[in-house]
């Protein structure tokens, strides 16, 4: 049996953790600024990166926004997902192709809906100058906020789909037994249905805020260049800066406090879950 | 036992058969610019020059970094994946410096006997070039600026955009209103924090910086001549100002990889760049100069792109070696006390 993982097994080690190898030895390395590097087996970007004020606060900014969109993707993916696990099975279809419709248009092309949506002559600023509800044009974009609605409108439909795969599989009968016992609809859905979907939520939540904590494109277009998250910062080291080392290094940083966090956050979650 | 003879040859063919292919498609690997250059590559020079020749060109679109990443990866490959890398004129410097690229002769590149001595480097095949300028629009700024310290004044409170991309060229303006020089940007970042508390905008790309100076959002910025000629064609109200400093060149250059695979045809290819015919194409469309004495352009066209001889003897010359040596310690100060 154990022989049916080799093929994935071998594409996971060739594809992911052969180059993964490489960028470790490299973040190891000194950085020339004239031959690209040097060999070295030095923690010396590791612990620059670590002290460095500018990129614990990049760290701090890519943290906040990864949060934030977990939770709002939370907030409005469990109604959405409700209403489509418990939906009848002919439109259910068609309503799981509509949630995963955003996902076929590329994040670029969908960013640049967003921008031509809240710039500065776009179609927000232009309509609340027509009312005459504003006389200069709102600051919308180059925004965190702008970052945060921009990553949600990518990673919501993840959410919604994994918490509705779950919610599918609680008996509606319970939700009716706990009715007929007198708890009112929100009992219901804290007493009930919320822990029963909660391997959902975990779920649901780990992969939104992977996604989030390495977003690259929205934070580029919709956060401008005063804005910084942690995969655009490495981009830089590594394009702007060929300074490979240390873009290696914070790649690292940014893969291990991912996996950190989504560990931690599983692990709290799911004691509640057993509780 | 025929079978079992031809199976190795078999199986190693495919193995050969790029080289081979290669060889007899006599193809040269070009790493450069997409858009208008890439455009203007295929009709300017590729097509009415190259292919008559034999050569077939095959571009490889990307970024001037990674093209320089490459480079340096590659650099203990006995076969280079590229032929001919364009660059510009500092990436290019810092190739030749590290000696990973061919030196360029009248004997191999023979037209490099035209190019203009100012620009003439061993290394690097100069193509076109532009200068450094302030752009203004006349609607909003008057006085017009005439050098670069006009632009920290208060009346541009507000109202100066730069491009992301050219952080090294205004740290460098900034140095020199300093009272510094291109060999040490050190005094200029009090300059470039005085530029930000006068609420300098910085936009990611040059394309998004049109839109904020056609939308009036900005109203000058310090931008290459070139580009300001191509959005002035877009309809961008936009005048160019020389910097009374003197402007600084920036030159789109080419260098031969020594891994090269087929450097005939890439010593050819880049003839075929400074061959006079080619240079309108780029003047009209991009704005850019001719390198050579013997390309001529139309006299109304070299008013809007061309350099008096006042102007020419004004050049200033960029330290390329201080560039290359504390690039990250620019792009550093750039993107943490300026832009943050």
């Amino acid at each position: 049996m154990a022989a049916l993982v080799l093929p994935a097994g071998l594409l996971v080690l060739l594809l992911l953790v052969a180059p993964m190898a490489m960028l470790f030895r490299i973040s190891l390395n000194e950085y020339s600024p004239t031959q690209l590097m040097l060999e070295a087996l030095q923690p010396g970007n590791y612990l620059r990166a670590i002290a460095d004020p500018y990129y614990q606060a990049v760290m701090g900014t890519t943290m906040t926004v990864a949060f934030s969109c977990t939770l709002l993707c939370l907030i409005i993916g469990f109604p959405a997902a409700y209403w489509l696990a418990r939906m009848d099975s002919k439109r259910k279809s068609l309503a799981v192709i509509l949630t995963v419709f955003p996902l076929l248009v590329g994040n670029v092309v969908r960013s640049a809906g967003w921008m031509a949506l809240l710039g500065r002559d776009g179609a927000i600023n232009a309509t609340l100058r027509g009312l005459g509800i504003i006389s200069e044009p709102l600051q919308l974009l180059y925004t965190q906020g702008a970052v945060i609605i921009g990553i949600v409108a990518v990673v919501a439909p993840y959410m919604i789909l994994t918490l509705s795969a779950v919610i599918e599989g609680i008996p509606r009968n319970i939700e009716e037994a706990a009715g007929n016992l007198g708890a009112p609809p929100l009992t219901v859905f804290r007493r009930v249905v919320l822990p029963l979907a909660l391997p959902g939520v975990v779920a649901g939540s780990v992969l939104v805020f992977i996604l989030c904590m390495n977003a690259y494109a929205t934070p580029v277009l919709l956060g401008g260049p005063q804005f910084k998250m942690m995969a655009p910062a490495v981009y830089d080291q590594f394009v702007k800066g060929t300074n490979w080392p240390f873009g290696a290094a914070l790649a690292f940083i940014l893969l291990l406090v991912t996996l950190g966090l989504t560990v931690l956050g599983s692990a709290l979650l799911g004691r509640r879950y057993k509780r | 036992m025929t079978s079992r003879r031809l199976l190795l040859p078999t199986l190693l063919a495919p193995l050969a058969a790029p080289h081979i292919a290669n060889a007899q498609a006599n193809e040269v690997v070009v790493g450069t610019w997409g858009g208008d250059y890439a455009a203007l590559l295929t009709s300017e020079i590729e097509n009415p020059l190259l292919r008559p020749q034999g050569i077939n060109p095959i571009q490889e679109l990307g970024t001037p970094a990674a093209r320089k990443t490459k480079l340096l990866a590659e650099r203990t490959s006995r076969r280079g994946s590229m032929d001919v890398v364009c660059l510009g004129d500092s990436d290019c410097h810092a190739m030749g410096e590290l000696g990973l690229v061919e030196e360029l002769t009248p004997a191999n590149v023979p037209n490099i006997a035209h190019v203009l001595p100012a620009l003439r480097s061993p290394f690097t095949l100069p193509h076109i070039y532009s200068v450094r300028v302030m752009l203004y629009n006349p609607a909003t700024i008057a006085p017009p600026p005439t050098r670069y310290a006009d632009l920290w004044d208060d009346r541009f409170r507000g109202r100066i955009g730069f491009s992301d991309l050219l952080y090294q060229s205004i740290s460098e303006a900034a140095t020199i209103v300093a009272g510094g020089n291109e060999s040490n940007y050190t005094p200029g970042r009090d300059r470039l924090l005085a530029l930000k508390a006068l609420g300098a905008r910085v936009y990611s790309a040059n394309e998004t910086l049109a839109a904020a100076l056609k939308s009036g959002e900005v109203s000058a910025t310090i931008m290459w001549l070139a580009r300001g000629y191509m959005w002035r064609k877009a309809g961008i109200n936009m005048h160019t100002a020389m910097p009374a400093e003197g402007a600084t060149p920036y030159v789109s250059a080419a260098v031969v990889p020594k891994n090269a695979r087929n450097k005939q045809a890439a010593f050819a290819y880049l003839n075929a760049m400074l061959d006079p015919r080619a240079a309108l194409g780029f003047a009209e469309r991009m704005g850019f100069l001719p390198t050579t004495s013997n390309a001529t352009l139309p006299a109304p066209l070299l008013a809007e792109i061309g350099l008096t001889a006042e102007q020419q003897a004004k050049l200033r010359r960029p330290d390329f070696a201080y560039t290359a040596q504390h690039a990250a310690e620019i792009l550093n100060f750039w993107e943490r006390a300026f832009k943050a």
